[in-house]
């Protein structure tokens, strides 16, 4: 038998309720048969798969070696740890949740700093008036470096920072910051504000692959199984299906359709007998039913979607061009 | 003097290198050999986090940063403060190897160099380096390297006589230490932008007129009246004072126009030293601007060097020289093969007179040395 196809996922916290019901609405249940507390795990009725249980630090490092195929993990962490990442994984897709963004918060009573090049002059002029640089706490030593010397700063420190980066200028141990925010509340109470054009990167999780991993004719396979249903289950999600009995249906009235709601149509125009089916944003959905009936529709039918399987596999796509992987 | 003993080309590359370091004994400078393993943070204070990519770190059981010595002009000089020759004057050459990370080659190789401290008489030390710094290439072959060379004490008395405000002119010395070209910067440097921001123009405006006591007591009233605490190592009259100074900065956010059109035309005196002199001469006399000291120490330097037998019309000057080091304070040089075989200098260093006050000494005590890329000068033999 070949080695396993493996996907890691986040062993705790937020980070792994998010990625399981993330799975989970695509209809694929995670399972540890061994036990809640085992670290390896299966995806229900996806043979070949295996899910490792990992801290999100180890999903990046075993991603940059290749030792696993896929990973849930924050782009923050993929930038910060793996140098030069794009050409070591490939991030397939951001899966909307753990936004945060990597930012460099200041001191509010820095009134004189809004924007980089105050904070580049100010770094200057603490040199020579403290006869040392200014100490920035953070955990993001590799993105803060790089976007520092983007903004042409260079009189800086960086203290590592693993526990509380955010209370490192209260205690003294710091000048400023760089670390994550979601809504700045913390940074607030910590008597810290973000400057105006020191967001470094808007990061969320995403489904990562390795370009290092074993892609062969099996991985692929298991990889395609995997992304197709989750593709088809996030179609599914952004559609209604709309379906109604229309003999005067026209071109004119689908490209009004399409052009007011977004409104696809799997399956072509009507049939001969006049049977149509569209799929519709759920926000318009109400609007295309109005719009249906003045133009002699009868009845219209609205469902939720469970999947939608197209031939283009979109996600699957995704994940073939980035690995540079030939169909 | 010390022209152009060339070395037959049958020795061994080692044998070679421990023949340069003889040489550079018997012409004074004590050998030393610091420890391999070094404190990171002299490093990364003086170079920039920058450096930090390209050093090798480690860490000891204290949590102590530690680094593979990516460069020994900061070890020889930590030493030398350690030392009870601190303060007094001292040459030290070394040869041995140093470590950074390359995308090619490997991230160990060969360094050689000179470090001379507490000299008086600049212009003869400076020019001791350059004639050092021949006799190196000399020694691997080539007698006739081309010659590059700057002087940062030119461009800090330019900036210090020009009428700017502080925010600027510590904006152009910055700039000018870490690009090796500023001119085509001048277009897009700008100072702080906060005072671009509309809310605050009025009071900036109506500061800026104000009694500075007056002002700065306002401005720290209005952080109190906020309840915002000052964190970290800024305190509230610091704040005050640089917010001030924005104010006062108004709407000069770009470089004033005859400033720059004076500032291009400083780095554009380039070529032959002596000419360049004379050039610098005029200059300062057309734009009534008092380069005096510096330029006096070019022109001694120059005699120096012809003193030394270095004959100056082959060295190439230019003024935007800048070498991109934060630490260099005046002469800045860098031979090149002039077949251009290998990728960077042969031999490269200057006068970094404020090195050892940031390394924590008492007081100022004056630098100058080079270093010497053994691989690049070895790589030369082969090279058709």
């Amino acid at each position: 038998m070949s080695a396993p196809f493996v996907i890691a996922v986040p062993a705790k916290g937020r980070l792994q309720a998010n990625a399981e019901a993330f799975f989970a609405r695509a209809g694929l249940e995670l399972v540890k048969p061994r036990g809640a507390r085992d670290y390896r795990g299966t995806i229900a009725d996806l043979p070949g798969i295996e899910v490792a249980y990992l801290s999100a630090a180890e999903i990046v490092d075993l991603l940059a070696q290749g030792a696993v195929h896929l990973g849930i993990t924050g782009e923050d962490l993929v930038r910060e740890k793996i140098p030069d990442a794009d050409r070591r994984v490939v991030l397939v897709e951001g899966l909307g949740f753990g936004h945060a963004n990597v930012a460099v918060a200041v001191p509010q009573a820095w009134i004189d700093v809004h924007s980089m090049a105050d904070l580049d002059d100010v770094a200057i002029a603490f040199r020579l008036k403290h006869e040392r640089k200014m100490r920035l706490a953070t955990k993001y030593v590799n993105l803060t470096r790089e976007f520092f010397s983007q903004h042409g700063v260079t009189d800086y420190r960086i203290v590592e920072s693993s526990g509380a980066t955010e209370a490192a200028p209260a205690a003294g141990t710091a000048e400023l910051i760089v670390d994550i925010t979601t809504t700045g509340a913390t940074l607030a109470a910590n008597g810290l504000k973000v400057i105006d054009d020191g967001v470094i990167l808007r990061s969320q999780a995403n489904l990562v692959a390795a370009r290092a991993a074993k892609w062969g004719a099996a991985e692929r396979a298991a990889a395609r199984a995997m992304l197709d249903r989750i593709a088809a289950q996030a179609r599914a999600q952004t559609f209604r299906e709309v379906r109604t009995r229309f003999p005067r249906c026209d071109d004119a009235l689908l490209a009004e359709a399409k052009r007011r709601f977004g409104v696809e149509t799997p399956f072509g125009g009507p049939t001969s007998s006049g049977m149509l089916t569209l799929h519709c944003p759920p926000k318009h959905v109400h609007e295309l039913a109005i719009l249906l009936r003045e133009k002699g529709a009868e009845t219209v039918v609205v469902a939720d979607l469970g999947y939608v399987f197209s031939s283009a596999d979109p996600l699957y796509a995704k994940l073939e061009a980035g690995l540079g992987l030939s169909k | 003097m010390t022209s152009a003993r060339v070395i037959p080309t049958s020795i061994a590359p080692e044998a070679r290198a421990d023949a340069l370091i003889a040489a550079f004994e018997r012409a004074g400078y004590a050998r030393v050999t610091p420890a391999i393993l070094q404190p990171a943070e002299p490093f990364l204070d003086l170079s920039g986090e920058d450096i930090r990519k390209r050093m090798y770190l480690t860490s000891d059981p204290q949590g102590r940063e530690l680094c593979l010595r990516p460069d020994l002009t900061i070890p020889v000089s930590c030493d030398y403060l350690a030392s009870p020759a601190a303060g007094k004057p001292r040459g030290f050459c070394y040869l041995g190897p140093v470590f950074r990370h390359r995308p090619d080659g490997g991230g160990e190789f060969l360094q050689a160099g000179i470090e001379s401290f507490g000299r008086k008489d600049t212009a003869a030390a400076d020019a001791e380096m350059l004639a050092l710094g021949l006799d190196a290439t000399a020694h691997y072959g080539l007698a006739a390297p081309e010659i590059r060379m700057g002087d940062v004490g030119l461009f800090s008395a330019l900036v210090a006589a020009l009428d700017l405000a502080p925010a600027w002119k510590r904006r152009l010395i910055k700039d000018f230490n870490h690009k090796t070209s500023l001119a085509q910067d001048l277009d897009r440097l700008t100072v702080g932008a906060a005072n671009a921001r509309p809310e605050y123009q009025g009071v900036l405006a109506a500061l800026a007129g104000a009694d500075p006591k007056g002002a700065h007591a306002l401005v720290t009233d209005l952080l109190s009246i906020a309840g915002i605490t000052a964190v970290g190592g800024r305190s509230v009259s610091e704040i005050a004072d640089h917010f001030l100074e924005q104010a006062a900065l108004g709407a000069q956010a770009s470089l004033p126009r005859p400033t720059r059109a004076l500032i291009e035309k400083f780095l554009a005196i380039a070529g032959d030293p002596a000419q360049a002199s004379a050039e610098l001469g005029a200059f300062a006399r057309e734009a009534r601007i008092a380069l005096e000291p510096a330029l006096d120490l070019f022109e001694s330097r120059i005699r120096a060097f012809a003193a030394r037998g270095v004959e100056v019309s082959r060295i190439r000057f230019s003024t935007a020289f800048g070498r991109g080091l934060d630490y260099y304070t005046g002469f800045v040089f860098e031979l090149h093969d002039p077949r251009a075989h290998a990728n960077g200098p042969l031999v490269a260093g200057g006068r970094y007179d404020e090195l050892l006050t940031r390394l924590g000494s008492p007081r100022a005590i004056s630098a100058v040395g080079f270093a010497v890329w053994i691989e690049r000068l070895a790589a030369l033999r082969g090279a058709p």
